[in-house]
């Protein structure tokens, strides 16, 4: 995207006008969006994003620009109105005198697509949305389905004054199916949305037909659900999607973003036993075709594997440069940023809790009365208070320790910090399960998961 | 390439491919410095611009938009916006348009220098932490975006306007003891001289001060008071099912009630994009329609969907000049400025002030419009605000909730979620609340 010798002009530029440190991100998407309703493709967008960041630092403090303008003329303007705001333009500081070695880091391919998008025409795509949409289609109380399908393909370019040079081409692919049920005034939904860091052949590994089942489904029990009770109760939460309870309620809190500044309660507590010992909590972006996995951040650094609590046992955060910078911890590969748009903070890639030793029927016996949360939809944190809050997407009442009557509109509320001290089982099945997670840096895409967890108690929201 | 270049080139191409086409380019410029522990610790300054394409080839449309403006680029948006409209089926058309003028809605409004601009963002993250309850400042500071919004047709149509924002705000940590709150605001105008960092810093440390100390709630039903905020969070998702392209597409539950009691005789729900200093207001929609006010919900009864020229001819309605498309999306409706008319019959009596609503996005369904939201909140007894409550939930139905609305306050406040929300004060009867 752009050559070696542009980039190092404007890294020695910003070096001489005084910036301890200074890094491009160029980026290139190609991204496709195509919509099907009624059996019939009712919407279909195709886009090109395109531009640049900079960013440079002095001590801790932070500039960041960023210019659709890929051109020398364009990224000289973009770097030079930075200094302007920083009162540093027309400065000569020796540091950008020497040579710059570029180390190029070759990409190794881990998430290279199986059946890339230039293979199969569009035709092909729609065949796939229209089998998902037929497979919604499993009674007449379904009156209307939606399903799309998102393409993203996206090149970076990362290259920093301290010689990284770093290119990366990831492809991620979603598809998505919406069902109303409707049964006389009442209209349930139900949803299901596979993806992952691959091309076409994620029509191979989730089948349209039973994905568009699956969200038919969750619409049909949600139509026959009651309203879930309210109070506090025991709950047993689903694994996959379920993970989004700890990635909102625990994940966030680790983020040196809130860490740094003192703004999450789990600042300062390495070492700490902060969660039940029954949590190892991991957040890996080395996972193979992983929606939120690449080879390298959006700093130019290779992803790892990184083990956050071990047995309750506060072990890392996740450190991007400028929480390095402001708090010792070493990087961990997590500064992620939604597109060039955004300079990058730390943010989660794949983050689950590590499978245990008990069976999922074990949890659901041990609970006299409770709830079984199935599956989840989004929620939200304040990290400095740690409360959090997500909704139940299918619900189930356990009673005398079996699932009964599903019930749906509950609501999960709580304090973080206190239900991961609750957590008093972890079965085996571990699963993880993609979703766009949004912070400082924008929407990035990453997974959740765990294995069925019981926790011993939680606010559930639902009717009084 | 310019993209008033760029503009042209696909026009001509149009033309000369047998496309209809209509062409939307928007030209953003943006300046955010953030403030903490007396220090700017990010100024970001961007410039960011792209052209949407909506053609329309044997009655059906099809999209695509670049930010790269080299003709290689163009001719791909093209082919690829031809593509998707030879592959889809629904019909579609780009309305006969009309020269549409140039505007300026933002004058000299954003015209302050830089300097001053980084001393009130200092300022108000100073104010921040002044106060003896504040545990630690996340950011303090200030943000503008301008923004030219450019139309073109093949049929005609041809206008530009420029638009703007100024922001401030922060986030906080506050303590008393072992209680923590977390508060966010950000104040929004059409004018930076319009900011007051200091009092926007006071607001936020009261609001969000006000919360510590918070007892549990007990399970049960109670009478609300939605502030602003809050009621303006459930307008965003009551929205969507305001949207005539929703109900076509079976997601909205008000589809074939019109001229039905929708809310209770207290609510009347204006869209109003030609609102002088309205933070959302612009002269056309995304399809070249002037724009007028909308009364969306009169006393309870609902008037109209919101419309775009797709929508209003697919339903056989008027159309409300609604549409909305940013360069990167596709035709939808969106409001401008839409609002809850005040009346001014409200006394606080007894029960539980909700301030905001938490995990709006993931807790309220826009197609059902059940929602289950996680609130911050405080009771109130004999018209009094007595003690902060937690750890609660507010459960119910948006459309049951309009029905109990009792009593609306006299004074507008705004957010901007997309659109830009206005509401008072609002009471509502009755809500389930679920908490200790």
């Amino acid at each position: 995207m752009l050559s070696p010798d542009l980039v190092e002009t404007l890294l020695r530029q910003a070096l001489k006008g005084g910036a301890d440190f200074a890094e491009i991100y160029a980026e290139r998407s190609r991204r496709r969006r195509m919509i099907v309703r009624s059996g019939r493709l009712e919407e279909a967008i195709s886009g090109l994003d395109y531009g640049a960041g900079i960013r440079l630092f002095f001590g801790t403090e932070v500039v960041y620009a960023y210019t659709n303008q890929l051109t020398r003329e364009g990224l000289l303007e973009a770097l030079e109105t930075l200094l302007r705001a920083k009162g540093a333009l027309g400065q000569v500081d020796e540091r950008g005198a020497g040579g710059l070695d570029f180390r190029k880091a070759l990409p190794k391919g881990l998430h290279t697509p199986r059946t890339s998008y230039g293979e199969k025409d569009k035709r092909y795509r729609l065949e796939r949305l229209l089998e998902a949409e037929a497979g919604a289609r499993m009674a007449p109380e379904i009156r209307q389905v939606e399903a799309s399908l998102q393409e993203w393909e996206q090149e970076v370019l990362i290259a920093n004054t301290e010689g990284t040079w770093a290119e990366e081409k990831r492809v991620r692919t979603r598809l998505f199916v919406l069902a109303v049920a409707q049964d006389g005034t009442e209209v349930q939904t139900g949803y299901a949305a596979p993806g992952k860091s691959v091309g076409l052949e994620l029509f191979d590994l989730f089948p349209p037909k039973e994905v568009g089942a699956k969200a038919a489904r969750q619409a049909l029990t949600n139509l026959r659900a009651k309203p879930a009770p309210a109070g506090t109760m025991p709950v047993v939460v689903g694994n996959a999607f379920g993970g989004v309870i700890f990635h909102e309620a625990l994940g966030h809190l680790l983020e040196t973003t809130s860490v740094a500044k003192k703004a999450s309660v789990l600042a300062d507590k390495l070492g700490e036993e902060v969660a039940s010992p029954a949590v190892t909590y991991i957040d890996d972006g080395t996972l193979p075709h992983a929606w939120g996995s690449t080879e390298v951040d959006d700093e130019g650094r290779p992803t790892e594997r990184t083990v956050l609590i071990e047995r309750g046992v506060l072990k890392s955060y996740m450190v991007d440069r400028l929480g390095h910078l402001l708090t010792g911890y070493p990087m961990t590969g997590s500064g992620r940023r939604q597109d060039y748009t955004f300079a990058p903070t730390s943010r989660m890639r794949n983050t689950f809790i590590a499978p245990g030793d008990k069976e999922v029927e074990d949890l659901i016996t041990s609970v006299e009365f409770g709830l079984y949360a199935k599956e989840l939809g989004g929620g939200q944190v304040k990290p400095g208070s740690g409360e959090y809050n997500f909704a139940v997407q299918e619900g189930y009442i356990i009673r005398h320790g079996r699932l009964e009557e599903p019930v749906r509109g509950a609501m999960l509320v709580g304090k973080g910090p206190e239900t991961i001290r609750k957590v008093v089982a972890v079965a085996g099945d571990w699963e993880n399960a993609p979703g766009m997670c949004g912070s400082l840096s924008g929407m990035v895409p990453v997974e959740v998961g765990q294995p069925h967890v019981l926790v011993s108690e939680i606010v559930v929201g639902g009717r009084a | 390439m310019t993209l008033e270049e760029a503009k042209r080139y696909l026009l001509r191409r149009a033309r000369e491919l047998g496309l209809q086409a209509e062409v939307l380019f928007q030209e953003e410029r943006e300046l955010s410095l953030r403030a903490r522990q007396g220090t700017l610790e990010e100024i970001k300054e961007a410039r960011q611009g792209g052209i949407g394409l909506r053609v329309v080839v044997q009655g059906h449309v099809g999209y695509a938009y670049t930010e790269e403006l080299s003709p290689e680029a163009l001719e791909w948006a093209l082919s690829e916006a031809r593509d998707n409209a030879l592959l889809a089926d629904k019909e579609g058309f780009i309305p006969l348009g009309q020269a549409l003028g140039s505007h300026d809605l933002l004058g000299e409004g954003l015209s302050a220098p830089l300097e001053t601009k980084k001393q009130s963002a200092l300022e108000l993250e100073r104010a921040l932490r002044d106060d003896p309850r504040t545990r630690s400042v996340l950011m303090g500071g200030y943000m503008e975006k301008e923004v030219r919004v450019a139309l073109s047709s093949t049929l005609g149509a041809e206008g530009a306007f420029r638009t703007g924002l100024a922001g401030m705000g922060g986030s906080l940590v506050m303590g008393d003891g072992p209680s923590l709150k977390q508060g966010w605001d950000f104040k929004l105008a059409k004018e930076f001289h319009l900011l007051d960092p200091g009092r926007t810093a006071l607001e936020i440390r009261e609001k969000t001060a006000r919360h510590l100390n918070a007892r549990p709630l007990p399970t049960g039903r109670y009478r609300a008071y939605l502030e602003p905020k809050a009621m303006a969070g459930l307008l965003l998702v009551l929205s969507r099912s305001l949207s005539a392209k929703s109900a076509l597409e079976g997601k909205s539950r008000l589809l074939n009630r019109l001229g039905e009691r929708i809310a209770s005789e207290w609510v009347t729900l204006v869209d109003d994009p030609t609102l002088e200093k309205g933070l959302l207001s612009r002269p056309f929609d995304a399809e070249g329609t002037p724009a007028q006010r909308t009364v969306v919900v009169e006393k309870g009864i609902f008037k109209t969907f919101l419309h775009n020229a797709e929508t209003a001819r697919a339903l056989g309605q008027e159309n409300t000049g609604h549409a909305f498309r940013t360069y990167r999306g596709i035709l939808d409706v969106a409001p401008t400025n839409l609002f809850l008319e005040p009346v001014g019959n409200l006394r606080l009596e007894k029960g539980v002030l909700i301030t905001e609503f938490m995990g709006l996005h993931a807790g309220a369904n826009p197609v059902s419009l059940d929602f289950s939201l996680q609130a911050l909140g405080l009771w109130v007894e004999e018209g009094e605000v007595r003690y902060a409550v937690e750890n609660f939930a507010v459960a119910g139905n948006l459309l049951d909730l309009l029905q109990a609305i009792e009593a609306v306050g006299d004074e507008l406040d705004w957010e901007v979620m997309g659109s830009a929300f206005g509401s008072p004060l609002v009471a509502v009867a009755e809500l389930s609340f679920a908490g200790a």
